[in-house]
């Protein structure tokens, strides 16, 4: 017979797993006594087969053992033998059953004192999980406050300004242009604000589209025919921007210069004009 | 009392150090925890009360504790309780498809998930003949196989189970 051809033919695999038939089980148990081989290949066998199952192991809950201590505990009591010494466990575990009960204490105290460790440790790791997580959430909520309160001093500092131009349009001294778009240019209109007794020029770009990057609107006084410079409009200016002091003019307009202003006016990007 | 203490330490160690595997085993044959459950329980009391019967000279304790818990998941499969919860979960999951929370994946662990991995024809015949229990003349019936053929087959694919299991 080949027993090498023998053992690798399934036979061995199928008797470790208990599918194998009658005549094949009583096959293997003669041959396993009268060849090693075949009894090294079904410890082989069985040997890998429980090594997977505890590399697989999925731990029951622990009720399942309360149920089963519960159930065994009158049998406990029978005095038929000391099964725990003649399960025949692998390794270790008849070594440790057959010790004597005076390890039973300190292994005892070693195993809670271990359990106890390892509980602490996790209970530590645990709280210092929920220490970083909530001292991240309290530097986001301060960081959130501090973006607030800056949004708020913003806020007030329009407020105020507001408050400064409503006060200026207010005031009695103060004449009111209307700054109509030029032919071909309706859509755009500006407010001009000129104080009859300090001689201050205000203007408030209501409706003029934001310049491109680069460019600027820039107030002229029309005095005596000539175009003088009353200063650029700064678009960030809280609705009404101060613009220069002009003592007497004809007429004022907004044209589109370079940013920073230019010293004489290019008529061609005119916007706004108005006599007074 | 002093023995009861033993036998009572002695069976708490054997649960501990092989209820993980045997549970693994089981659950790949009843896919539904709670009956599991039971059948995990059912196995360790049997392996309690029939411990005289294993000879160690025949094989590994866990070749034998494997084989209890194989036994016992067959037998509740099979058992019609059984069958008619599962198809009365059968209907609910059809209406719901969203399947019982306590039902697990059962292909994706133990000694199935590396069934899972052979070639259909292989995988099919160990499903058939380890997990349901099914003898080889049932297998060629169902399968409507030549008994022949189920037998060649089921050699190949044990060959292959045993490398797979070696890897």
């Amino acid at each position: 017979m080949d027993i090498r051809a023998y053992i690798q033919s399934g036979v061995i695999e199928s008797y470790v797993l208990g599918i194998a038939t009658d005549e094949e089980i009583t096959e293997v148990n003669q041959l396993r006594l009268k060849y090693p081989e075949v009894q090294t290949a079904i410890d082989e066998f069985s040997h890998s087969l429980e090594h997977n199952a505890f590399h697989d192991a999925i731990m029951p809950p622990p009720s399942v053992k309360l149920n089963i201590m519960n159930t065994l505990a009158g049998e406990f009591n029978k005095s038929k033998d000391d099964r725990a010494i003649i399960v025949p466990l692998q390794d270790t575990s008849s070594q440790r059953l057959t010790q004597p009960p005076g390890y039973k204490v300190w292994q005892f105290a070693a195993a809670a004192s271990i359990i106890l460790l390892l509980t602490s440790a996790a209970f530590n790791i645990y709280l210092f999980n929920r220490y970083s997580d909530t001292s991240e959430r309290y530097q986001a909520l301060l960081s959130d406050r501090n973006t607030l309160q800056a949004n708020n001093q913003v806020m007030q500092t329009k407020l105020h300004d507001w408050q400064a131009a409503v006060r200026m349009m207010a005031d009695s001294n103060m004449n009111m242009f209307k700054m109509p778009g030029i032919e071909g240019k309706q859509d755009n209109m500006a407010m001009l604000f000129w104080d009859g007794r300090s001689k201050d020029v205000y203007v408030m770009a209501n409706k003029l589209p934001a310049p491109i990057p680069g460019k600027q609107y820039q107030l002229w006084a029309l005095v005596d025919g000539k175009p003088v410079d009353a200063g650029v409009l700064d678009m960030e200016c809280p609705g009404v921007c101060k613009m220069k002091n002009i003592q007497r003019a004809q007429g004022f307009a907004i044209t589109l210069e370079n940013a920073g202003g230019s010293p004489t006016p290019t008529m061609s990007q005119m916007l706004v004009y108005t006599e007074v | 009392m002093y023995l009861k203490q033993r036998q009572e330490d002695a069976f708490s160690y054997l649960y501990d150090h092989y209820s993980g595997a045997l549970y693994s085993i089981i659950l790949n044959i009843v896919p539904d925890k709670e009956l599991a459950n039971d059948v995990l329980q059912e196995v360790f009391i049997k392996i309690w009360r029939q411990i005289e019967s294993y000879d160690n000279s025949k094989g590994r304790l866990f070749t034998w504790m494997l084989n209890v818990a194989r036994n016992a998941s067959i037998d509740t499969v099979r058992s019609k309780g059984f069958q008619k919860n599962q198809q009365s979960r059968e209907l609910t999951e059809n209406i719901y498809d969203m399947g019982g929370s306590t039902q697990l994946n059962t292909d994706k662990i133990g000694l199935k998930k590396l069934v899972s991995k052979l070639k259909e024809d292989y995988r099919i015949l160990i499903e058939l003949s380890y997990f349901q229990g099914y003898t080889q003349d049932e297998i060629s019936k169902m399968l409507q196989i030549p008994l022949g053929t189920v037998k060649t087959r089921m050699r190949s694919a044990l060959t292959q189970l045993k490398e797979v299991i070696q890897l």
